[in-house]
């Protein structure tokens, strides 16, 4: 017997399992294929857009859905099939936080309902109530396993050491106020220059901020997409742009880079020097060597300052390697040296720590810091708070294409939490 | 205005047997037909797009007939006129790809009793297209903010290496295209045994018939012209 009939699998990159071009099709297509019949699939089809609250993206080209949404659609379309066992893989990579309360509660309710459920996940917050088990996995073996309560007992600091996400984001919010104040008092180790680094950048900060205004973009005629008279961006700071599931932040990071947008707009974004860093970094590596993809977009070419950022990137080393033989990480700060090299000021990241865990969202957090602490500006999608909390300085807020808040983050830690999860 | 895949099969056939067969005045008819149906389905952009490069290769290639540019010259424009002559068919063959669900395709080979086993690899095509059109549309604004653009004057000085940005990530990609839609295929549970059913209903309507009719009265008139 197939396989498929047993276990729903969800992939980590949506885009691996959709086999249809329209949502409609895809939510119905597993169902089609169990042979059901019509009338049952409508149901099963109509339960599931009310479960994930789907009505908005029906009748869509998978094409034109944000990465949230595509995730969605995959989550709803396993679901519509009711399998006995469920394999989610990072389901909630691509999710804003209210929407990973609803995925929590179909969780649970596909364990009332009998059925396994088996998640591959960093996010481990949404799960300390739903999940039974946690499971930690080291070179291919299961290392550890613990009840969500007993990890969370052991303490954040054990779970951090294990590269592991925070359980608990209220914890977290707490945490991070607490280690602010430690920092303004006693510097040390390393943490040193980083908060050095910061001090410098708050002072150097209230000189000067990059405006952008009238940033209006639709896809199709009918409504606008984003409809913003002014962001302002900070210098030399990380500004973190949050926001719902289909907000707009990857259409304006599109529009700000000069890769949406009317001519003018187009032709702004070209002048100002503003680069993005997608967040599936292979489609923007196309050369045959690291050191060549650095060189690309240089002006003059010139060897010497190629591999001094390669050096201030630590890839030094990897000059000479194909990049994509390098890893996930590596790639990313390819992508980064590129971006320096075509001298940009502004660059612009679309959720660059999905699917990390706790260390390489550090090493993601490090490698920014430097790179704002060299003057550029940066400006990072993220649904990741822990990512906020350590390394951004102001939070954009935008819903339905407008930019509804912005605040800087020292002081505001507890109403970001809760603007994300969506408790105010 | 929806089609039966079946009728749009059978326009595909069609075209693609005048295109090759016939003289310009059939495919041209063909043309028409598929035209007049992207427009019924809003995609007045692509017609016009199509038309004004299709009637000003016409004119290029009516203008340059006579001429006399040696032999290089002459293949070159032998290619080009090549291309001319399939146009007409990717239009139709557009026009089917973008229009077909994969739900009504499936449902509509199964009814005329055609195995998975042709089904499935047919699908995986109609799939791939918009697919590689997405990739290429990632890559490219990649490219843009590199500053590789295709009107510049570095891509007038090195085609051949703009050519290459542009080609290989794509190549690359559409081999992992390729794995990922039969992965999902797998997952998803369709594969040559499946029995399945479905919910979109699909059957011949008056202008499926409006439709066949005009195909088969072209195909006549080609079989009878002398
Ligand atoms: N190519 C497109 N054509 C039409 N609509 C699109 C296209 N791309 C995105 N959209 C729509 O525009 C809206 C904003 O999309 P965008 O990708 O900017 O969201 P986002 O804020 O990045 O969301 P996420 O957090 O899920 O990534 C969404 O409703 C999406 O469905
Ligand atoms: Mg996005």
């Amino acid at each position: 017997m197939a396989i498929s009939r047993v276990v729903g699998s969800v992939f980590q990159n949506p885009r691996s399992q959709f086999f249809n071009i329209d949502t409609d099709c895809e939510l119905a297509f597993g169902c089609e294929n169990l042979g059901m019949n019509p009338e049952e699939i409508k149901q099963h089809v109509e339960n599931v857009v009310q479960e994930f609250h789907l009505e908005h993206l029906l009748g869509r080209s998978i094409f034109n859905l944000s990465g949230g949404e595509k995730q969605k659609i995959a989550c709803a379309s396993v679901s519509a099939t009711g399998p006995e066992i469920f394999v989610l893989d990072e389901p909630s990579a691509n999710l804003d936080l209210k929407t990973i309360t609803d995925l929590k509660e179909i969780v649970s309710r596909w364990k009332k309902a009998g059925k396994t459920v088996v998640i591959v996940e960093h996010r481990l917050y949404y799960l300390r109530d739903v999940a039974d088990r946690i499971c930690y996995v080291k070179d291919g073996q299961i290392a550890e396993e613990w009840m969500p309560a007993e990890l969370e007992a052991k303490g954040a600091a054990y779970a951090a050491c294990l590269g592991l996400r925070c359980m608990n984001l209220e914890q977290l919010c707490e945490g991070m106020v607490r280690q602010a104040h430690r920092h303004d008092d006693i510097a040390s180790g390393e943490i040193d220059d980083i908060a050095s680094d910061k001090n410098n950048v708050i002072a150097s900060e209230a000189k000067q901020s990059i405006i952008f205004s009238n940033l209006t973009f639709s896809y199709h005629h009918k409504h606008p997409i984003l409809d913003i008279d002014r962001l302002e961006l900070p210098c030399g700071q990380i500004t973190a742009l949050i926001g719902h599931n289909g907000a707009g932040k990857s259409t304006l990071a599109q529009v700000l880079c000069g890769l949406l947008g009317s001519w003018r707009q187009k032709r702004a974004a070209r002048k100002r020097g503003t680069y993005l860093i997608m967040q599936d970094v292979n489609h923007q590596l196309f050369t045959e060597s690291v050191l060549d993809e650095v060189l690309l977009g240089m002006k003059p070419q010139d060897e010497k300052l190629a591999l001094e950022i390669l050096e201030g990137l630590n890839l030094k080393q990897y000059a000479d390697n194909h990049p994509m033989a390098l890893s996930g990480g590596q790639k990313q700060r390819v992508a980064i040296g590129s971006g320096i090299s075509s001298g940009c000021d502004v660059v612009v990241f679309d959720e660059p720590t999905s699917g990390l865990d706790y260390r390489q969202m550090l090493a993601v957090s490090a490698t920014l810091k430097k790179l704002a602490a060299s003057g550029k500006t940066l400006l990072v999608i993220t649904h990741d708070p822990e990512f906020i909390l350590n390394s951004c300085q102001s939070v954009v807020r935008m819903e339905h294409g407008k930019v509804v808040e912005q605040y800087p983050l020292s002081g505001n830690e507890n109403q970001l939490i809760k603007t994300m999860t969506g408790k105010l | 205005m929806k089609l039966d895949p079946r009728t749009k099969l059978f326009l595909a056939a069609v075209a693609n047997g005048m295109i090759f067969t016939a003289p310009l005045v059939y495919s041209l008819l063909m043309v028409a037909v598929a035209s007049i149906l992207l427009l019924l389905e809003g995609k007045w952009k692509f017609v016009c797009i199509f038309f004004f490069v299709y009637l000003s290769a016409g004119f290029f290639f009516g203008q340059v007939k006579n001429l006399d540019i040696g032999t290089s010259g002459t293949i070159i424009l032998a290619s080009l006129f090549l291309m001319y002559r399939i146009m007409p068919a990717c239009v139709v063959l557009y026009y089917v790809v973008t229009t077909t669900k994969v739900n009504e395709f499936l449902a509509c080979m199964s009814r005329m009793h055609i195995s998975n086993k042709v089904t499935i690899p047919l699908i995986v095509m109609i799939r791939f297209f918009p697919t590689v059109y997405d990739e290429a549309r990632a890559i490219g604004n990649a490219m843009r903010m590199r500053g590789i653009r295709l009107f510049s004057l570095r891509t007038l000085k090195s085609p051949v290496a703009f050519l290459e940005y542009r080609l290989v990530p794509l190549l690359v990609s559409i081999t992992k295209i390729g794995d990922e839609l039969s992965i999902a295929a797998v997952t998803r549970g369709l594969s040559a045994e499946t029995k399945r059913t479905c919910v979109a209903t699909i059957g011949f309507r008056w202008v499926d018939f409006v439709v066949c009719a005009y195909c088969i009265v072209v195909v006549v008139m080609f079989l009878l012209r002398n």
